[in-house]
């Protein structure tokens, strides 16, 4: 059994894992930049290291400086949150060089997933619906429409080498798809010098929902539900709930054996999430898998009464998983709210500064994952998250008033935060009919 | 009070030191990182293998091995060692020695300093020494002078190419006069190989000092150096010693002998392989000629005459294209190399190789640059006398492979200043002429802008000397002519009219064959037009001198400047 841990990371989840681990009877090691001195994750933990200036490149995000706290300390294992180093294969890598155990799904894995390209090729070879499209790119009119009868219309025609929007159109019947197959591969031909074009179906106002699921080393899968994240800005998760409140009790079993299969396709181990985007018809395709534990992972243990980051220690120990599939039961519902340090007036610009007041409700399904005290100054150069409000209540009903009343609660003054938007967000009509997709938020600022 | 004291926590916490007994927790394996010698940073040396050893953080070179540097250069399974059982002398009967250099063999796993062998670059192949600094330094005793010298011996006899990267201490002290032999045995062995009419190319990487340096390094027809590599002569602390001056910042860096005219380029590991490649297939067989064809051109011309001296003006003209341009248009496979392998590299010649119409040329140009800054480091398109000296380096490297030359002529004249008078500039000039004049090669020249007097016929003893229309050649500038023979040079411009410096003029009395029609105010956005002109010219050129016979061109070159 691991028994001691380094943190690899800062705020709320570097908090949480201290804390899990705490309760586990593991000793932890904080890191924390000269800029996160005072940060709560440096001062909750049994030891702390100061390992280089506030630029993440110089401490979070630096390897050496990582493994030369985690030899000192005496640390058997690295937790790597997520962002930062936690999807770095290289980091992996050299942990498992070093005989560190990094709690998490080994080096191959990460950067497998990495691999977009290969990653699709390898869930359709295991029976994954993935995004209908072929991998061979098309030169001429002909040969597009006859990749488009194969993707399904509507279709996307996208630039083989393309990025930035350019050479892209949509052609949603085959009568219109020679005007937009020729305009995307002349504007791709400008833009890039090539006209190949790949074509691909397009997902139309889909949901993003993922699926959370956990693996040992002894091939044991266990999917945990799903969560709809369709509630995103620029990629942006901003609220996250689960169940989904659309899907039907077959799609959801469909959805989340489709989630083990990928996961066993790859042979993972430790916690992970996979993706996919979900069309109003019910059709559903792999996007990806993330190899970490992700921000939204307490609405999921809201409703399955399952510690996620105990699960990855005692993965990452060697352990069997302590239950089976159908030990798993999703009850009731669960809804997070992230609290951000950013003017939802300007453009959502990040807002550092010192932390005045900080006042965090509690109470009955009321939950909060924080980092932050009265007092406490913001620095500028890490992710603007202060806190994460989630919820749980019997039904998606109680769970957002539920909701409304605890984000309506939270004080913190001293810097701009995005209270007050997330507050719009899930006290509107369109949220609480649950009809949501991933354009919610444009249609939703366009009001 | 800080929260840090306030909280109840784990009030002991073990160390590393509890667990000094257990060999099951994290340790760093031996090798798994690197410490760079240039930045300090510690680097994941899995990381440094897959960027061919230099580091990632500061971009700082390793030393290679040689089964390295082999993998990184040939291609996959190509290789073919050669040589590798030589046994080594002991002319001093140094005690020692010769358990020294079995040590060494254990250790490495290498036989001698150098591996030669033959393998294909991308397909071309070619012969391959590759010396590595493990052992002893990589100093040349009687087994590495062997070794080079069989690998060139054998490459004349197959008509290979070679490629050596150079890497040396110096002569081995162990094996004394036989040691220093090797140098002029290694040097001869090249003459016979470059005699041959073969390619050698030498890429001097890190350090590459002493004997090997004045042999066999600096031998080679086109010289390549990595980025930041010693070379040198006398090693840098030997001078400090002698001199008794601390040497400057750079001193017998890569970079100081490109400045210095040693180096033909920096090339970075990264993109070797495929320089490599480039130089090779330049230099592989003849390539087919596939004659260029441009259709009608259509040329927008302005009304009215120009007077000679709005050609003059014309000619000076800021925005007029520079040979840069017309290089990229034309040649756009050009590779540059520098140098003229005395003293400087100078930037107003620009000189290299690229292939048209599938044929091997060689580029050689007087540069102007497009603006203030560009102009101040080309010297206004003023060749020093180390310019010269490169153009007829490059020339001569053309003679030898039998390729074409093609000359861009824009100078206001050779460079008046001081080092140049010290260096020749009258020397540098004269020489051109006369070597110019028996080259055993097509040549063309071009001139696309000013041709200033000596200056510019020291780029323009050809075949053939084509003018752009509003191009001018002249003894001297309108304004020198003007203050000469009328003590004022405010007259340049009633000078320009008397002095027939216009294409047409050239034309006339026969200095040039062709006049390349211009569009109304020539610059880079409309040069297209010439370019076509240019195109289809050079094609004809060439086309015209497919099965050139080298003593036929050098004999009815001298018939065309006997009949001035």
């Amino acid at each position: 059994m691991i028994k001691k841990v380094l943190i690899a990371n800062r705020g709320e989840i570097a908090v949480r894992i201290i804390r899990a681990c705490r309760e586990m009877g593991i000793q932890t090691v904080a890191v924390c930049s000269e800029a996160d001195r005072n940060a709560l994750h440096a001062m909750l933990a049994d030891q702390t290291i100061c390992i280089g200036p506030a630029p993440s490149s110089e401490s979070y995000l630096n390897i050496n400086r990582i493994i030369s706290a985690t030899m000192t300390s005496g640390a058997d294992a690295i937790h790597p949150g997520f962002g930062f180093l936690s999807e770095d294969s290289r980091f992996a890598r050299i942990c498992e060089r070093c005989n560190i155990t990094f709690i998490g799904p080994s080096s191959e894995m990460i950067a497998a997933s990495g691999n977009k390209a290969q990653a699709k090729k390898t869930m359709m070879d295991a029976g994954v619906p993935t995004i209908p499209g072929s991998a061979e790119a098309a030169r001429t009119v002909e040969d597009g429409l006859r990749l488009a009868e194969v993707a399904t219309y509507p279709v996307m025609i996208k630039a083989a080498l393309g990025g930035g929007g350019k050479g892209m159109r949509v052609a949603r019947t085959k009568d219109v798809f020679q005007q937009a197959f020729l305009t995307a591969q002349q504007e791709a031909k400008n833009a890039f010098g090539d006209g190949s074009m790949y074509i691909e179906h397009y997902v139309e106002h889909p949901k993003h929902i993922e699926v959370q699921i956990l693996a040992d080393k002894f091939g044991n899968v266990v999917s945990l539900g799903e969560r709809d994240c369709s509630i995103q800005r620029n990629h942006q998760k901003l609220v996250e709930e689960t169940p989904c409140e659309t899907l039907s009790e077959e799609k959801r079993k469909e959805i989340c054996e489709a989630a083990v299969k990928a996961a066993k396709a790859v042979n993972y181990e430790n916690a992970g999430t996979v993706e996919f985007l979900l069309e109003p018809s019910g059709n559903f395709y792999f996007m990806e898998m993330n190899t970490r534990i992700q921000v939204e992972h307490p609405i999921t243990e809201w409703v399955t009464g399952i510690d996620l980051i105990k699960e990855q220690i005692k993965i990452a120990s060697g352990e069997k998983l302590g239950f089976t599939q159908k030990d798993v039961q999703i009850k009731g519902h669960s809804i997070e709210v992230r609290i951000n340090a950013e003017d939802a007036e300007h453009k959502f610009r990040p807002c550092p500064g010192k932390i005045e007041l900080a006042y965090l409700p509690g109470g009955q399904g009321v939950r909060i994952d924080s980092a932050v005290y009265s007092g406490l100054e913001i620095p500028p150069f890490y992710d603007s998250m202060l806190a994460k409000l989630s919820v749980w209540a019997p039904t998606r009903e109680e769970a957002i008033k539920k909701a409304q009343s605890a984000l309506g609660e939270v004080i913190i003054t001293g810097i701009k935060t995005n209270i007050d938007y997330q507050y719009g967000i899930i006290t509107s009509p369109e949220f609480v009919s649950g009809n949501t997709d991933i354009d919610f938020i444009e249609k939703f600022s366009r009001k | 009070m800080e929260l840090r004291y306030l909280f109840k926590k784990t009030k002991s916490v073990p160390g590393s030191e509890n667990r000094k007994n257990e060999d099951q927790g994290p340790q760093t394996p031996q090798g798994l990182f690197h410490k760079c010698t240039k930045c300090g940073e510690t680097i994941f040396s899995e990381e440094l293998k897959r960027n061919l050893f230099v580091c990632p953080q500061c971009g700082g070179y390793f030393r290679m091995y040689a089964g390295t540097r082999i993998d990184s250069i040939l291609d996959d399974g190509s290789f073919e060692e050669w040589d590798s059982d030589i046994k080594e002398l002991n002319p001093l009967g140094t005690p020692g020695y010769e358990d020294k250099l079995e040590r060494l063999r254990e250790k490495t796993s290498l036989d001698e300093a150098v591996v030669t062998g033959k393998g294909l670059v991308n397909g071309y192949p070619v012969c391959l020494g590759v010396m590595d600094c493990r052992f002893m330094m990589a100093s040349m005793g009687s087994v590495v002078g062997e070794k080079i010298t069989r690998m060139f011996e054998r490459a004349t006899e197959e008509k290979l190419p070679v490629i050596i990267f150079t890497a040396s201490g110096g002569a081995r002290m162990q094996e004394g006069i036989i040691s220093l032999m090797q140098m002029a045995k290694t040097s001869a062995a090249i003459k016979r190989h470059s005699d041959a009419g073969l390619l050698y190319v030498t890429v001097l990487t890190d350090p590459t000092t002493g004997g090997v340096t004045a042999s066999f390094a600096m031998l080679g027809d086109i010289i390549l150096a990595e980025p930041g590599a010693l070379i040198g002569f006398a090693g840098p602390r030997v001078i400090e010693q002698t001199i008794g001056q601390k040497l400057p910042e750079g001193f017998q860096r890569s970079e100081f002998l490109l400045e210095h005219g040693f180096v033909d380029d920096i090339v970075t590991r990264s993109d070797m392989k495929d320089h490599l490649t480039d130089i090779l297939k330049f230099h592989a067989d003849k390539g087919s000629f596939k004659p260029e064809k441009t259709g009608k051109i259509k040329i927008s011309k302005r009304s009215g005459k120009l007077t000679p001296w709005d050609k003059v003006m014309i000619s000076r003209g800021k925005d007029r294209p520079v040979a840069e341009d017309y290089i990229k248009e034309l040649f756009p496979d050009f590779i540059e190399f520098h140098g003229d392998r005395f003293v400087n590299d100078d930037k107003a010649v620009m000189g290299g190789i690229a292939t048209f119409a599938g044929k091997a040329v060689t580029v050689i140009a007087e540069s102007k640059g497009h603006d203030t800054k560009e102009n101040i480091d080309r010297n206004f398109g003023m060749p020093s006398p180390d310019g010269y000296r490169k153009a007829l380096r490059l020339m001569k490297q053309a003679e030898k492979f039998g390729r074409p030359v093609i000359c861009f002529v824009d100078t206001p004249g050779a460079y008046c200043g001081l080092e140049a008078e010290e260096r020749g500039q009258g020397e540098a000039i004269a020489r051109n002429l006369y070597e110019m004049s028996s080259l055993k090669v097509p040549v063309l020249s071009i001139i696309i802008s000013e041709a200033g007097s000596g200056g510019a016929l020291a780029v323009a003893v050809s075949d053939e000397v084509w003018m752009f229309e509003n191009a001018i050649y002249a003894i001297l500038s309108p304004e020198g002519y003007a203050s000469i023979l009328w003590k004022d040079s405010k007259r340049a411009s009633e000078a320009a009219a008397e002095m027939k410096l216009t294409a047409e003029d050239m034309k006339e009395k026969k200095i040039v064959e062709k006049i390349i029609a211009e569009p109304e105010d020539l610059c880079k956005d409309n040069i297209e037009t010439v370019v076509a002109q240019l195109r289809e010219g050079i094609s004809g050129f060439i086309g015209n001198n497919l099965d050139f016979d080298g003593e036929e061109l050098a004999k009815k070159r001298y018939d065309r400047y006997r009949s001035y």
